[in-house]
């Protein structure tokens, strides 16, 4: 039993420090004026790339009742978003933002996708129906969160650290905010955004 | 009096009787906020809503933040950039930007001493008291929206006296170039903006300026050019650095056959001190919040206008056109509560008269106000006019109003006025559609209803009297 114990004893002592460097989270609430440009909101860490190991991913907007679903998207940088067409009417997705794009137009329960290179907004416009709007928000990692309808936003699994919290809306702007995550903490930070 | 001369009478009236008071429910509805936002007692406007008018039916600063009702892209804000491959974007309200109203009043006059009084015992068999004919006597129906951030509607139908006018038809191009508020056009059918402030800034009145119809006073014309009134035409007009404000346009004028050059012009310019900048930016609020009309200010403008209306000689008219020249000043200072418009103009017609001979108006208004609560403000009106034909003598007009200006409820609202009026000799007509003789004037602005003329009396040149009491009511939503 002996061996056994120190061995036990020895991987605890070495489980020690990643128990002390867990990761934490950013939570709180943006106030917006006017409101009305609330849901238009994404919270992310300025400047933060993926951790190395974590690969691309591939999210999803639909086209549902001629209105993006979900009406902003949160991606990090290399991701691939998968457009869909759940209407009985063809659609068209296309940006003219940054690099710019267009995916020419496409019927019911096709899909075309596209992958975001560089940082930012993309708008997401249809050209049949120009009263159609979307953001595809292209975080540099995946540290970033759309609001919800009440302005609540969390951030999860960061590394400790300290950061620049920044925020993203179609309209307003406040300024970046410094912001320290220790291990296993939740920090809550407030935002007020205005013209 | 004879009835020939109350035929007279009720032609210059029936072409002179001013539109309504005008107030727009639909931007109550559009940024969820009060009539109070803007009005006092409507249609008078506090500074904000001056500034609101001004900046073409637009909140300072970025107006759609402040549309609260659900609108309908026609586009999105992103489509500028893949502009000329796709169209502009705009938007609609998504429910019409209507609003409907009324107005109309009651008038008491005096068996005795009035002319009008007279006029109704001529006509009638009996000396007139109370008369509720006109308590409804027009009804509207409102329309003003926005297309974006910078262009405007503005909509105005009136029904009323057995027709329906469009007294506004106005698309406003705001921020056309260069800083924000120095350049905007408005183009279509409405009022042109001689004055500082809106037309209807009166409590007492339907116009704070007193206008004087002097062709339809000297030969019958039925649609008389006036200085205030709406007009077909494309105005420029801006508001620089906050404090100095300018309008130059053109317009159609009247015209009464056919097609003809329009060559009507009128520029404006001046400027405000002290209270809330022109253009209602960067406002930090009202002193006294309790009194968010109340400020201390003075604003000064003065104004050129050049009209000729075209007539049909075939329907009685003495010559085929008029050209007024008009020059003048104004004025509104306000101390807290209390605020005093004046305002003075010349009006000079190469051809006014039934002869076809030149005659010059001079018109001296004023009106001094204040705010006791935001639903009761009493005021004084002042107006005077006096009348030069070409070798005649002058004639004059003066009518004092002392009244009150009740808001019963934010879009309901009741005014009293008494009217004292002093005439000094009548214009004279020897030809023309008019009975020959001395024809009746009635004020301009203070033509709230169709009693308000100089006394009648034949062979009596100066009179003095008081006229009426005039009790009037107007609701929109």
């Amino acid at each position: 039993m002996r061996p056994m114990l120190k061995l036990l004893t020895v991987a605890a002592l070495g489980a020690a420090p990643a128990v002390l460097a867990a990761d934490g989270t950013i939570t709180g609430k943006v106030d917006v004026t006017p409101g009305k440009y609330l849901e238009e909101t994404v919270v992310y860490l300025k400047g933060v790339k993926a951790p190395s190991g974590k690969g691309p991913e591939s999210k999803s907007m639909d086209q549902k009742a001629m209105t993006f679903i979900p009406h902003v998207l949160v991606v990090s940088q290399g991701d691939t978003v998968k457009f869909l067409n759940h209407d009985n009417v063809v659609h068209n997705v296309y940006s003219p933002d940054n690099e710019g794009y267009n995916l020419g137009s496409f019927k019911q329960d096709e899909e075309r996708s596209h992958k975001f290179q560089q940082e930012g907004a993309y708008t997401q416009l249809c050209s049949l129906h120009p009263e159609m709007l979307a953001y595809v928000f292209v975080a540099p990692g995946p540290y970033a969160a759309a609001v919800d309808k009440k302005g609540n936003f969390t951030i999860a699994h960061i590394p400790p650290g300290t950061y620049q919290l920044a925020v993203w809306n179609s309209h307003l702007k406040t300024p970046d905010k410094p912001v320290t995550v220790g291990s296993g903490e939740t920090v809550t930070q407030n935002l007020a955004l205005k013209r | 009096m004879c009835s020939q001369r109350v035929g007279g009478v009720l032609v210059v009236l029936a072409v002179t009787v001013a539109g309504p008071a005008r107030a727009i429910p639909a931007f109550a509805r559009k940024y969820q906020t009060s009539c109070l936002t803007c009005h006092t007692v409507y249609p008078k406007l506090n500074p904000f809503g001056e500034a609101f008018r001004r900046n073409g039916y637009r909140f300072p600063g970025v107006d759609s933040d402040y549309i609260k009702t659900e609108q309908v892209a026609l586009g999105q804000e992103a489509n500028k950039k893949t502009f000329p491959k796709t169209v502009w974007p705009d938007w609609i309200p998504s429910s019409i930007p209507l609003s409907v109203g009324a107005n109309g009043q009651a008038m008491v006059i005096p068996s005795k001493s009035s002319s009008a009084g007279e006029a109704g015992k001529s006509a009638e068999g009996s000396a007139t008291h109370v008369t509720v004919q006109d308590l409804s006597a027009e009804a509207h129906l409102w329309a003003g929206a926005a297309f974006d951030d910078t262009i405007t509607a503005w909509f105005e139908l009136t029904f009323g006296g057995g027709g329906v006018d469009i007294e506004h038809a106005q698309l406003l191009f705001n921020d056309i170039v260069g800083p924000k508020h120095v350049f905007n056009i408005i183009v279509g059918h409405g009022f042109p903006n001689v004055t500082q402030y809106g037309p209807h800034s009166s409590y007492l009145a339907d116009q704070m300026v007193t206008t004087v119809p002097v062709t339809a006073i000297y030969w019958g014309d039925s649609d008389p050019w006036t200085l205030v009134d709406n007009y077909t035409g494309a105005e420029l007009n801006g508001v620089i650095a906050g404090r100095i404000d300018y309008a130059v346009g053109l317009n159609a004028g009247k015209i009464a056959h056919g097609l003809a050059p329009t060559d009507n012009f009128y520029g404006r310019v001046g400027f405000k001190i002290g209270g809330m900048r022109l253009d209602g930016e960067d406002s930090s609020g009202a002193p006294d919040p309790e009194r968010p009309w109340a400020e201390t200010a003075l604003g000064i403008y003065g104004f050129a206008y050049q009209a000729t209306s075209r007539f049909d000689t075939t329907a009685g008219a003495p010559v085929p056109s008029d050209t007024a020249n008009t020059y003048g000043i104004g004025a509104r200072g306000q101390l807290g509560s209390a605020e005093l418009n004046v305002g003075w103009y010349t009006e000079s017609h190469g051809h006014g008269t039934d002869t076809g001979g030149p005659v010059n108006s001079k018109v001296l208004f004023g009106e001094l106000s204040y705010v006791i609560f935001p639903w009761m403000v009493p005021a004084l009106r002042v107006e005077t006019v006096w009348l030069t034909p070409q070798g005649a003598s002058t004639v004059h007009d003066l009518h004092i109003q002392p009244g009150i200006a009740f808001l019963i409820r934010p879009n309901i609202k009741l005014v009293a006025v008494f009217d004292y009026e002093s005439a000094r000799g009548f214009p004279l007509t020897t030809a023309g559609p008019l009975t020959p003789g001395p024809q009746a004037y009635q004020g301009g602005a203070s033509s709230w209803g169709p009693l308000q003329i100089a006394p009648l009396a034949s062979g009596e040149p100066n009179r003095s009297e008081f006229e009426s009491i005039g009790l009037y009511l107007a609701w929109a939503m």
